[in-house]
């Protein structure tokens, strides 16, 4: 299977561990991963928070691009860069005046249809659970996990069309393919903060804080992200967190492809798990999967 | 025999249902009635006590059916359904499975009375409340259910430090469910939450509401009771959010008259699921040609308010939701027209 | 003081509902979507009181008000509202029109990381993470935050300042229009 590829910033400095471990697992499960040429930036909350228009036409040019590959499918690891993504072909598909504006600016077509996915999803639905499940060599036999799915993988439903936007299932039935436990938890898909990690730490820290306190409770070991902004909140302000709320939390955030290449026999070091501030070796070794 | 072999089929064995069977079998025609479950008399059954009377259901079943037994040319068919009808000159042909002496003859009916009451929305769709992932979320007919356990034995129950009520889960909801307003869960949502608290004074009871909808006869007095006498809070806001806390479900709602985000912790939430029309009503609807609306209720015609086509009838929460009082009268008025169209020479 | 409604405020809910596709007729006044809003506990008004100052054409208070720039974009309002009105979409809307005209933000943090970050993407169309932080901490004279936690990622690999940029600039900086978004004030 090829789909195009849309990394995102994060991917490329923070969050490498996620790109390592997307470009590994995909491989191994023989789906061949073509980088949108020259790909920009989602401009995030930045763009659509202060210039709409700039907003849709930095996700139409990505689109545009996909275009001159000749692909129609593509895939995003980023929940933010997805959702933007996703949304600038949901209105440039209903807006026809926006569309023709759109196209005015960028000098260039837009393609009607894109299909935009998800990683979650790409992998949920065009490859399946079971097909991962045959693909497992080291079942994360034990592990308790706590899915943590964020705002925007499946918000807003109308758009994303992907899981339930409340009490979302998919990672947790991908993660049990693997042989892990998942826990039943209330903060599935709450907010840790998400853009306002530098702007607004307060916000993070009770919003992060909330979402590791309902993991706590729910007797979770680790959590699984499919975001980078999830995982930085959650991983590089836990100490503050933990500070904040004097309640010692270690829970290692780990990317779910991160324990997808685990449950497929890599290593831990080319899945980047060596780069988590919170450090999972310890849960991992006492669960023997090292 | 009745005295022109004139007869008509009614479908529901509910308030409805039974109410029009009376009234024409006192008329003198043959009445068919056929109800789906093995037992007659539909939510009356599953109910703890009605609003604004506090009558007790079983009572007025009871003595219902004992008038419908006293009259012969009432013939009840539980366990059935129609599986198939034809119309013809003067009538339908109808077949109904679940009772074999009908099944390879099938009977010919002069009119028919649809009355296959409501189901409720399934609030499961609203993964906000948590219904079926939380234990301690429920739905209405459900804690009606429980209620009626507590009402038995209370001193074998532990009483709950606090109760939810939501309303309009499902109704008044364009993105989620329907946009009607279900007409009857403000009144069985105060009857149940004024029912707690007679049980269990010490237990409170929160009712969260967008407007409290009491027009009736009675039904205003109902609610201020509920909250005057019986001190059930009243929380203007539709909530957000419910979240296990700590072995307790926290609610998450703004209030609106104060305009600020509040959180409440309580031990059960109940769901009053909107009413919501029957697949049943609208397969039956098919078979007799009968109009039903864009939800799937039976629709009537201009000016003949409980007529959905020709020779058919309907009555109680198969047309809207409906109160059992409601579903009686309009059970009543569909055999007024039954009996009207019967009377007639020929 | 009482809010004054006058004709000329009456506008502004036609021009919301045009720009973001939106009927705000159709809000049942109900307060689900301000109830499990991620930051609502810190608005001056909550987004339901919003949707209402729209109503009232009151533009002072909506693009001077604190939960402008409070709104995470977490699209849980949306989600729950029982007309789905995109009020992200709509507080988008209203912090343009705030930035546009120049109302200086209660967060003018956020808005400085907006910019600058948009800055970023103006000049080599994508974001390297270390470098916007630097900035922005340079910007809002705050040197030595996260200087801590800056050390432990640099150790960890996380900073990487030397992202590699877009190609096409020229084609890129066109989406911009002119507009003082991409370049900082």
């Amino acid at each position: 299977m090829e789909v195009a590829y849309y990394p995102g910033c994060s991917l490329h400095s923070a969050a490498r561990e996620y790109d390592m471990s997307t470009r590994l697992v995909c491989r191994h499960l023989g789906i061949s991963l073509k980088e949108i040429k020259d790909w920009n930036c989602c401009g995030a909350t930045a763009a659509h928070s202060l210039d709409h228009l700039l907003a849709v036409s930095l996700g139409a040019r990505n689109l545009a691009l996909l275009d001159g590959m000749k692909m129609t499918r593509v895939t995003s690891p980023c929940a933010n860069c997805y959702s933007r993504l996703k949304a600038a072909a949901h209105e440039l598909q209903h807006d026809e005046i926006l569309k023709t504006e759109v196209e005015r600016i960028l000098e260039a077509p837009v393609p009607c249809g894109v299909e935009v996915l998800s990683l979650l999803e790409m992998f949920v639905t065009q490859v399946g659970i079971d097909t991962i499940a045959e693909n497992v060599s080291k079942p994360l036999k034990g592990m308790k996990l706590a899915a943590y799915y964020g705002c925007l993988l499946t918000r807003p439903s109308r758009i994303s069309g992907f899981d339930d936007p409340e009490q979302p299932v998919s990672m947790d039935r991908l993660l049990e393919g693997l042989g892990a436990e998942t826990v039943d938890w209330s903060h599935k898909a709450e907010c840790c903060g998400a853009g306002f990690t530098a702007a607004e730490v307060g916000i993070v820290l009770d919003l992060g804080g909330q979402v590791l306190e309902a993991a706590r409770q729910a007797g979770a070991e680790a959590l699984v992200v499919a975001c980078p902004m999830c995982q930085l909140n959650l991983d590089t302000r836990q100490g503050a967190i933990e500070a904040n709320r004097g309640t010692r939390y270690d829970l290692p955030v780990m990317y779910f492809t991160q324990l997808m290449g685990l449950a497929f026999g890599y290593s831990p070091r080319v899945l980047g798990l060596k780069r988590l501030l919170t450090s999972p070796f310890p849960l991992l070794k006492t669960k023997g999967l090292l | 025999m009745s005295r022109t072999g004139k007869k008509a089929l009614i479908v529901g064995a509910g308030p409805a249902g039974i109410e029009a069977a009376l009234k024409i079998g006192r008329a003198g025609y043959e009445v068919m009635l056929v109800e789906k479950e093995t037992t007659p008399g539909g939510y009356l059954n599953k109910l703890c006590s009605t609003f604004p009377r506090w009558e007790d259901p079983q009572n007025l079943l009871q003595v219902k059916l004992e008038q419908l037994r006293a009259i012969p040319d009432i013939k009840l068919l539980t366990g059935s359904s129609v599986v198939s009808a034809r119309r013809t000159e003067r009538g339908f042909f109808v077949e109904l499975a679940g009772d074999s002496s009908t099944r390879d003859t099938g009977i010919e009916v002069a009119a028919v009375v649809l009355a296959t009451g409501f189901d409720y929305y399934d609030v499961r769709r609203y993964g906000e409340y948590g219904y079926g992932v939380y234990p301690g979320v429920m739905s209405a007919p459900e804690f009606e259910a429980r209620l009626k356990e507590w009402k038995n034995e209370p001193e074998q129950i532990e009483p709950p430090g606090a109760v939810a009520f939501i309303k309009c889960v499902g109704s008044r909801d364009r993105a989620k469910g329907y946009p009607y307003c279900s007409s009857i869960c403000c009144m069985y949502t105060a009857k149940q939450a004024a029912l707690v608290k007679e049980i269990f004074p010490r237990t409170a009871c929160y009712v969260f509401y967008m407007d409290v909808r009491a027009a009736g006869s009675g039904y205003e007095e109902f609610v201020r009771s509920t909250i005057e006498d019986k001190r059930v809070r009243y929380v203007r806001g539709r909530p957000a959010k419910v979240l296990p806390e700590g072995g307790r479900l926290q609610i998450r709602v703004e209030d609106t008259l104060m305009g600020t985000p509040v959180e409440i912790e309580v031990d059960m939430v109940v769901l009053a699921g909107a009413v919501v029309p029957r697949e049943e009503t609208v397969r039956l609807a098919g078979l007799f040609e009968a109009h039903i609306d864009r939800y799937g209720f039976l629709a009537s015609e201009p000016g003949q308010p409980v007529q959905a086509g020709e020779r058919v009838f309907f009555a109680g929460g198969c047309g809207f939701p409906v109160s059992i009082k409601g579903a009686q009268e309009q059970g009543a008025a569909a055999a007024a027209e039954v009996i009207a169209l019967f009377n007639q020479p020929g | 003081m009482p809010i004054r409604i006058g004709e000329s405020s009456s506008s502004l809910q036609e021009r919301v509902e045009e720009a973001c596709s939106v009927d705000l007729s159709q809000c049942y006044e109900c307060g689900k979507c301000s109830g499990g809003c991620s930051t609502t506990h810190l608005m001056d008004y909550t987004p339901r009181k919003i949707i209402q100052l729209i109503k009232l054409g009151y533009c002072d208070i909506l693009y001077n008000s604190d939960a402008l720039w409070l709104c995470v974009g977490c699209h849980l309002c949306v989600d729950r509202c029982p007309a789905q009105i995109d009020i992200p979409r709509i507080v988008d809307y209203l912090r343009e029109q705030a930035y546009q005209q120049g109302i200086k933000p209660t967060r003018e943090q956020v808005v400085t990381f907006n910019a600058l970050m948009l800055g970023s993407v103006f000049k080599r169309g994508r974001v390297s993470e270390a470098t916007l932080m630097l900035q922005f901490n340079l910007r809002t004279r705050r040197y030595f935050k996260d200087a801590q936690l800056g050390t432990k990622m640099l150790v960890k690999g996380k900073v990487n300042p030397f992202v590699p940029g877009v190609k096409g600039t020229r084609e890129l900086r066109r989406l911009f229009r002119g507009k003082p978004a991409g370049k900082e004030r």
